[in-house]
């Protein structure tokens, strides 16, 4: 065989061999590229999905209001309302897994009607607040409490005003209060001491830059008594349509007092019925830019209690669980401002499909 | 053993190598990345949002003439997520910035923001117009 033939096979060979290996180079580079083209679409349409949501009513467009039907179609928009992202507070409260009436994540998947993506939704105020018990100390006949508490949005200071409810029993007082620019502030609240048992602080906090935007938080303590148990461990509350449908755990429970409390008012709760270890009670229609809650005292027993509820039913969490995501997930996030009640609150879905 | 010719070819082997090879670090280097333009997006339509919301009930509205521009740009805080920088300016009628005060977080010097325009009314006697320019962007 001549040298030249040798020479000229060598340098094939080596051409072959990289042109292939730029080809697979090549491939490898453009691979994600491509792959980003076929999902481009992906975010936008999640967006879509996200507005759909917040947007329409559903079917029927009154689902949220009653208890056992499963809506043929998944909104969460106030039927008959002339504010964009305005949400039914019972579509909301019936998002709750708290709620006797909620619905399971698996209905709401069928019901939203998309079956190739997961989707996980969560309503909550727009900031946060935060209770501390400081000191108590007893003056004659009264204990003085003093509580420390902080407004915050993801950390940063809000101002807000304060209004306080304390409940003990029959017993309910109100006291008003502020935090400064720096988000802190403090109120000291005085119950007799002829009273004993489980109390509830219920803190509503409304920003003063924006009388609509209102966060709550309640603590609770035992007032010349044991730490109480948590909440719910002898009622369940499921607001619903303007009525608090309770259940008891156990049935011994006695309730004492059943109270609602917004912002600005606070009203005792009518009973409308009662059957086999239930009560309910109308909850009236007020038009103050608040969540209400509604506590409820009694004993069971010995042991006297004092347990509460949002309504809207807040804060939820319902859906996929995206932190387990295999990897290869592509998860979209969407944040929107809402208004349920007059009052804003924040809605975050996050959506998911196989990339 | 070699012979010219073939001593050739295999140069050009090597040249057929570097601009194979120089082609590839090229594109590599020069690949433009696609915008994010549904995050933009979304970003957008969060302004919006957060700009229809705060004027419920003519509340922007209300504190522009009060020139409250401190209580604006706290509800603004709160409204937008953390991580999103914002500048809003408010124009009168005849276009004129009005805002004396800077109403911003961050700066948003060198970053790529999306803007959204909303119109609000006051809800004295005698009505005036605004213009709310709000640009926003990602903090990254």
């Amino acid at each position: 065989m001549p040298a030249s033939s040798i020479d000229t096979f060598l340098a094939c060979s080596v051409m072959i061999i990289l042109v292939l290996s730029a080809m697979v180079g090549a491939s490898e580079l453009m691979t994600p590229y491509i792959s980003g083209l076929s999902h481009r679409n992906d975010a936008e349409r999640f967006q879509q999905l996200a507005s759909h949501l917040l947007l329409s009513t559903g079917t029927p467009p009154n689902w949220g209001q009653m208890r056992e039907p499963i809506p043929s179609s998944l909104g969460l928009a106030k039927a008959n309302s002339f504010l964009p992202y305005e949400l039914d507070i019972d579509k909301v409260s019936r998002l709750n897994s708290e709620n006797a009436f909620s619905l399971t994540y698996p209905e709401l998947w069928e019901s939203l009607g998309i079956h190739d993506v997961a989707f996980q939704i969560e309503v909550r105020t727009l900031f946060e607040l935060s209770i501390d018990l400081i000191s108590n100390q007893t003056q004659g006949n009264e204990t003085i409490y003093e509580f420390e508490v902080a407004t915050r949005k993801s950390g940063m200071p809000v101002s807000a005003d304060l209004s306080v409810y304390v409940v003990v029993k029959y017993f309910v007082d109100n006291v008003t209060s502020s935090t400064s620019s720096d988000g802190v502030g403090s109120f000291s609240v005085n119950i007799p001491n002829s009273l004993n048992g489980a109390t509830l602080i219920v803190v509503f906090a409304k920003a003063k830059a924006n009388p609509q935007m209102v966060s709550f938080n309640v603590y609770a303590f035992g007032h010349n008594s044991a730490t109480p148990f948590s909440n719910r461990t002898f009622l369940r509350l499921s607001p619903l349509n303007y009525v608090l449908n309770v259940s008891f755990t156990y049935p011994t429970t006695e309730i004492l007092k059943a109270q609602v409390f917004t912002f600005n008012y606070n009203f005792s709760l009518t009973e409308e019925a009662q059957g086999d270890q239930t009560v309910e009670y109308n909850v009236p229609r007020l038009l103050d830019s608040s969540p209400m809650i509604m506590a409820l005292t009694g004993l069971n027993g010995s042991s006297s209690f004092a347990e509460w509820v949002s309504y809207p039913q807040l804060p939820l969490q319902v859906g996929s669980d995206f932190s387990k995501s295999i990897a290869g997930a592509k998860i979209v996030s969407q944040i929107h401002i809402v208004t349920i009640n007059f009052a804003l609150y924040e809605v975050a879905t996050k959506w998911g499909g196989t990339a | 053993m070699f012979d010219k010719k073939g001593q050739i070819r295999i140069i050009e082997a090597f040249l057929a190598i570097a601009v194979i090879f120089s082609a590839l670090i090229f594109t590599t280097i020069t690949f433009p990345s696609s915008p994010n333009l549904a995050k933009q997006k979304s970003l957008a339509s969060f302004g919006m949002q957060a700009l229809i919301k705060l004027d419920l009930n003519g509340t922007l509205g209300k504190l522009i003439a009060q020139e409250n521009w401190t209580d604006i740009k706290q509800s603004l805080d709160i409204s937008l997520p953390i991580g999103v920088s914002f500048n809003l300016t408010i124009y009168d009628e005849n276009l004129s910035p009005i805002n004396s005060q800077v109403i911003q977080n961050t700066n948003l010097l060198g970053r790529e923001t999306v803007s959204v325009q909303h119109v609000c009314a006051s809800q004295s006697q005698n009505i005036q117009f605004f213009i709310l320019c709000l640009q926003l962007a990602w903090t990254r």
